[in-house]
């Protein structure tokens, strides 16, 4: 397909008004988090970089700095902590089983697939309460905020997607070279599956990484808990500091736009990866 | 696997497997008998303490109020959490009660609820005579159930119309000086008419509606309503023929017809900035609005729709947790928190009425001729939360154990009313789940 | 860049919970091996599953049955059917919960089309090879790392019912000085159609990247045969690029249905702290939600979760039938 200069000007033009739109919100986030409160919800200035200081930011992180409020870097190093777990944790045991239950025979095997399908369609939201009753006595822990998350049906149905399609006749030649199953698995299908491990470590990450509802039902303790849930202390206030509220956002996603920059190809390819094949 | 396996005796496994949680279920609720298990203690040691983390100036005035009690004396340390605003409630809910602190701070109204909960021990042979004595009659009436104290606040709130004299002159209303000669709601909606009129946006009222009224602030705001229009929340344990009559109906369809002249205010800013002249909201938003109207401000009672004006009561108060192994460490500190020094530290931080008698006469906000001293008149007419008369004003929100259903479904009438409901229609659904509620839970008996 | 060939995937697709298949001729022996092995595997997995997902659920009903509240020193008490009916048929109870239902289906219905549709437009947009192609990739993309919390604080500040709203703001300006105020998250009428907005926004980047990872799987011969057969840019998109994405195509629908049903976050949020009209917009999730830990009902809220599990359960099957014909072709 030929492109004249014409047609190539047309493309940028109406990719960048959609990007102008889709990335206006963003914006209004960043800019927002600079600027006093009644600057922020003041109509189209809300987009003028005007008045700006780090003011909010200041305020955020000094709002954490007790033992009574916690601190701050404590709350991002226990989210950051969660996520390692609930990630490196859910990769390594949900590929595995998905290897199990899909490249190995055994009886037994399609019903247990078949369950593991069922229970990805029960939400998290819909067995918190259960799920809090069975574990109250766990409260102010970390296991109890990662543990919970680590076997994953969607994540193991990802694996699954993925490891089918790969041709028999690979694993075949390394069993005839002597390979059991755990060996084939770790070093050959491993290798091969970045892409598919690497979409579901970026997944994981950024549901662990916004997760809400099940801290504040398990954790009072301010030594371990998580980021998102100090969202409320600027929600709380009345009136509402919108320039904080967004400067605390801004700070809670930083870590995942910091990774995000480093690793784009990996997050928009390996998402891709895993899932071209349904 | 053997597939001789009977299958029956797989499922009485699973069925006891699932049964035990629920039996433990049982047992963690009902087992613990009729008393709570606090102990007196040796009043020496470390006490875990709880509070609510709202507006900064509050946190920062009971962290210092924690460290001068800590440095203060050598037996008792105090250890302090604060736990955001929002999720305070469902956080004590969420945890049993022999994790829960010595010391917790707990809003008004949920209070009944700890206690049925068996979360709360009675204060009464903790904390000392003096500081009971010296808490004010609305604020002893809101902590008490069944005749026992179970809690004491720093501050209690009052509620009210702050006007922009400007604005008012401006458009030639005249306004009430006191309770004596409060606005009818009549009175009120056509000054409200009269002041949009002359606004360049058509909006001369501020609700508070920025955050939604399915929440405590519909019920605390306007609950009032309800009271002075002859009804009541709860009538002797029931909502049918207390919160369904045809006065409130009228009353809440008028509160409708005030979206058309409201804004929004998203910025919390309407009032401040002079885009309202009225605004219906509480004591803690004194020092903003004073600092931004200076003489300008004038505090009104909310208006009466019959039965004379009403206004909320009640606000945030301290407790002793109902497993502390060392009551007399919490009780010293609770004397210590309620001292004049820190009601007083306090209270000029959140501008709140203060809760204790020695500290009220001494507020240059709330004395006879200060600033706020309508809500200090308010707070000397208390109500209960029964005998809800026409002389009475301070009206303080049922205390039952059911609070949590009965603020939930009000809050969600009001919210369905204010965005076009049918008012009677909304407090009849709402009356009934009430009922329903407190049908499936015995009446929520103390037990 | 790996992307794994469809083709080759396709004899599983049909029965994806058959085991799979190795070459024909199995000796027993390797049968038991891998049996010991296959559970080991899946061992940890399953174990986590059980315990954290299916046995809280078998938990969640049977405290469907029973009436139990959080916190209530009464003990639980049988209730039968009891919360069933009410949210069924009761005149008061059940017409929160069949809004809801309504509200899910109405969201689902309106998010699936809409979301595939406009992620397939991005994606034939960036599939091009232009400079700074990945700048835009990215851009796109950018809104999924975002927690709904913050996307639904975010869009509450553009939609505020205020003049001083960001949209109200903008059509004031274009419409010079027609446009009021309008109560986007209020309106009944606007509030469902908000939260699909900033959900749209929120998700569709990812959606956009894995159609974009299919388009990119069509061989270029194929459009070349086309221009050559001098077929239009709708005949290519029609007969080349469709057939070319299918399957990814219906992969996307069917993971964008599933995650619209569980739609929660930003109702809540919303909700909670932005003025959203909650009739309009209260879902399945947010009722049971609610129920448990604002009203301390357990017993109901178990209950509700019950039924929604299998009203997915039987939209998740009907979409497999409705599907799979289709998907062996």
């Amino acid at each position: 397909m030929t492109r004249t200069p014409l047609r190539r000007f047309a493309d940028y033009a109406v990719l960048g008004v959609l990007a102008f739109v889709f990335v206006l919100p963003v914006l209004y986030l960043i800019l927002g988090s600079f600027k006093p409160s009644d600057q922020v919800l003041n109509g189209l200035t809300g987009f003028l970089p005007t008045h700006l200081s780090f003011d909010n930011y200041r305020a955020v992180l000094s709002s954490f700095d007790s033992d009574a409020t916690g601190y701050f870097w404590r709350f991002m190093g226990i989210s950051l902590l969660l996520a390692t777990v609930v990630v490196l944790g859910g990769l390594i045991v949900n590929s595995m089983a998905a290897y199990g239950l899909t490249r190995l025979r055994w009886r037994g095997q399609g019903a247990v697939f078949a369950l593991v399908l069922l229970l990805m369609l029960v939400p998290f939201e819909a067995v918190a309460v259960p799920l809090f009753y069975l574990f109250n006595d766990q409260r102010n822990t970390v296991w109890i905020q990662a543990v919970p998350f680590i076997a994953n049906a969607f994540s193991l149905y990802q694996f699954s997607t993925f490891f089918r399609a790969i041709p028999p006749s690979i694993e075949e030649a390394a069993r005839i070279d002597g390979a059991g199953p755990w060996r084939t698995f770790f070093a050959i299908v491993v290798p091969m599956s970045k892409p598919v491990f690497a979409s579901v470590a970026i997944l994981t990450f950024l549901t662990q990484w916004g997760a809400f509802l099940w801290p504040v039902l398990m954790v009072s303790d301010p030594a371990v808990r998580p980021l998102p849930l100090e969202m409320s202390v600027f929600q709380g206030q009345m009136p509402v500091d919108w320039g904080q509220v967004l400067a605390f956002g801004v700070l809670l996603i930083l870590p995942v736009l910091i990774v995000f920059a480093f690793f784009q190809r990996w997050f928009v390819q390996g998402v891709a990866g895993s899932a071209v094949k349904g | 696997m053997n597939p001789g396996t009977p299958r029956s005796r797989r499922t009485a496994a699973t069925a006891a497997a699932l049964a035990l949680p629920l039996a433990a279920l049982a047992a963690c609720g009902g087992g613990s008998g009729s008393g709570t298990s606090a102990e007196q203690g040796s009043g020496t040691g470390t006490i875990t303490v709880w509070a609510h983390q709202g507006q900064a100036s509050e946190a920062a005035a009971l962290q210092n109020a924690v460290k001068t009690f800590n440095s203060s004396q050598k037996k008792v340390k105090v250890k302090l959490t604060l736990i955001p605003d929002t999720d305070y409630t469902k956080t004590i809910t969420a945890t049993d009660a022999a994790r829960l602190p010595d010391v917790m701070e707990f809003d008004g109204p949920t209070m009944a609820n700890f206690v049925y909960n068996k979360k709360l021990a009675a204060i009464g042979s903790y904390v000392s005579a003096k500081t009971l004595a010296n808490a004010t009659p609305a604020i002893k009436a809101e902590g008490s159930v069944d005749g026992r104290q179970y809690g004491l606040g720093m501050y209690d709130s009052g509620l009210g119309v702050y006007g922009n004299k400007k604005l008012l002159d401006a458009a030639g209303i005249t306004y009430p000086k006191g309770l004596s000669d409060a606005w009818t709601a009549a009175e009120f909606t056509d000054a409200v008419k009269k002041l949009a009129a002359k606004d360049p946006d058509g909006k001369s009222l501020d609700l508070q509606e920025s955050n939604g009224f399915a929440n405590e602030w519909g019920t605390y705001g306007f609950a009032p309503v309800v009271w002075s229009a002859g009804g009541s929340l709860l009538k002797n344990g029931k909502a049918q023929g207390a919160l369904d009559t045809p006065a409130v109906a009228s009353a809440l369809k008028t509160f409708q017809s005030w979206k058309k002249y409201t804004d929004p205010n998203t910025d919390g800013n309407a009032f401040a900035k002079g885009r309202v002249a009225l605004s219906w909201v509480g004591h803690w938003m004194y020092p903003a609005y004073g600092k931004a109207l200076g003489k300008d401000l004038v505090v009104l009672p909310l208006p009466d729709f019959g039965n004379g004006p009403k206004t909320g009561q009640g606000s945030w108060e301290w407790g002793i947790g109902a497993n502390t192994k060392n009551g007399k460490a919490a009780g010293a500190f609770l004397d210590s928190l309620l001292d004049d020094t820190n009601v007083t530290a306090m209270t000029t931080a959140n501008g709140a009425p203060p809760g204790t008698r020695s500290a009220l006469t001494k507020s240059s906000l709330y004395k006879q001729g200060g600033p706020l001293q309508l809500f200090a008149d308010q707070l000397a007419k208390p109500c209960g939360d029964r005998d809800i008369t026409k002389t009475c004003v301070a009206v303080t929100r049922p205390v039952t154990a059911g609070y949590p259903t009965v603020t939930a479904k009000f809050s969600q009438a009001l919210s369905d009313v204010y965005g076009g409901a049918d008012p009677k229609t909304a407090l009849a659904k709402a009356a009934r789940a009430i009922d329903q509620d407190f049908s499936d839970n015995d009446g929520y008996q103390l037990q | 860049m790996t992307i794994v060939n469809p083709a080759p995937a396709a004899p599983d697709r049909r029965k994806p919970s058959a085991p799979a298949t190795g070459p024909e001729p199995v000796r027993p022996r390797r049968r038991n091996r891998d049996a010991l092995h296959g559970l080991l595997m899946s061992a940890p997995a399953l174990g986590g599953l059980i315990a954290f997902v299916a046995v809280p659920f078998v938990y969640a009903v049977v405290l469907s049955f029973y009436n139990v509240r959080l916190g209530s020193p009464l003990p639980p008490r049988f209730f039968g059917v009891e919360q069933y009916r009410r949210i069924f048929t009761d005149p008061d109870m059940s017409g929160p919960f069949l809004r809801a239902l309504l509200n899910n289906l109405t969201f689902a219905v309106a998010v699936v089309p809409l979301q595939t549709g406009l992620a397939l437009a991005l994606a034939i947009l960036l599939n091009r090879k232009l400079k700074a192609i990945g700048v835009f990739r990215s851009l796109f993309f950018l809104p999924v790392v975002f927690p709904m919390a913050l996307v639904a604080v975010i869009w509450r500040l553009i939609l505020a019912r205020s003049g001083d709203g960001l949209l109200n703001s903008a059509l004031h300006a274009v419409s010079l000085g027609h446009w009021g105020a309008f109560d986007w998250l209020g309106d009944s009428l606007t509030a469902m159609a908000s939260v699909i907005v900033l959900s749209v926004w929120q998700g569709v980047g990812f959606q956009m990247v894995i159609l974009l990872a299919g388009l990119q799987q069509i061989p270029g011969e194929l459009y070349e045969a086309a221009e050559l057969d001098r077929a239009t840019r709708w005949q290519q998109f029609r007969h080349v690029t469709l057939p070319g994405i299918r399957s990814t195509l219906v992969f996307v629908a069917l993971l964008t249905s599933v995650l619209s049903l569980r739609v929660f976050d930003q109702v809540y949020v919303l909700v909670h702290g932005g003025g959203l009209d909650e009739d309009a917009t209260r879902t399945v999730m947010y009722q049971a939600v609610t129920t448990a830990f604002d009203q301390n009902n357990i017993g109901q809220a178990a209950a509700i979760t019950v039924v929604f599990f299998l009203i997915v359960v039987a939209l998740t099957l009907i979409q497999r039938r409705v599907v799979r014909p289709g998907n062996e072709d």
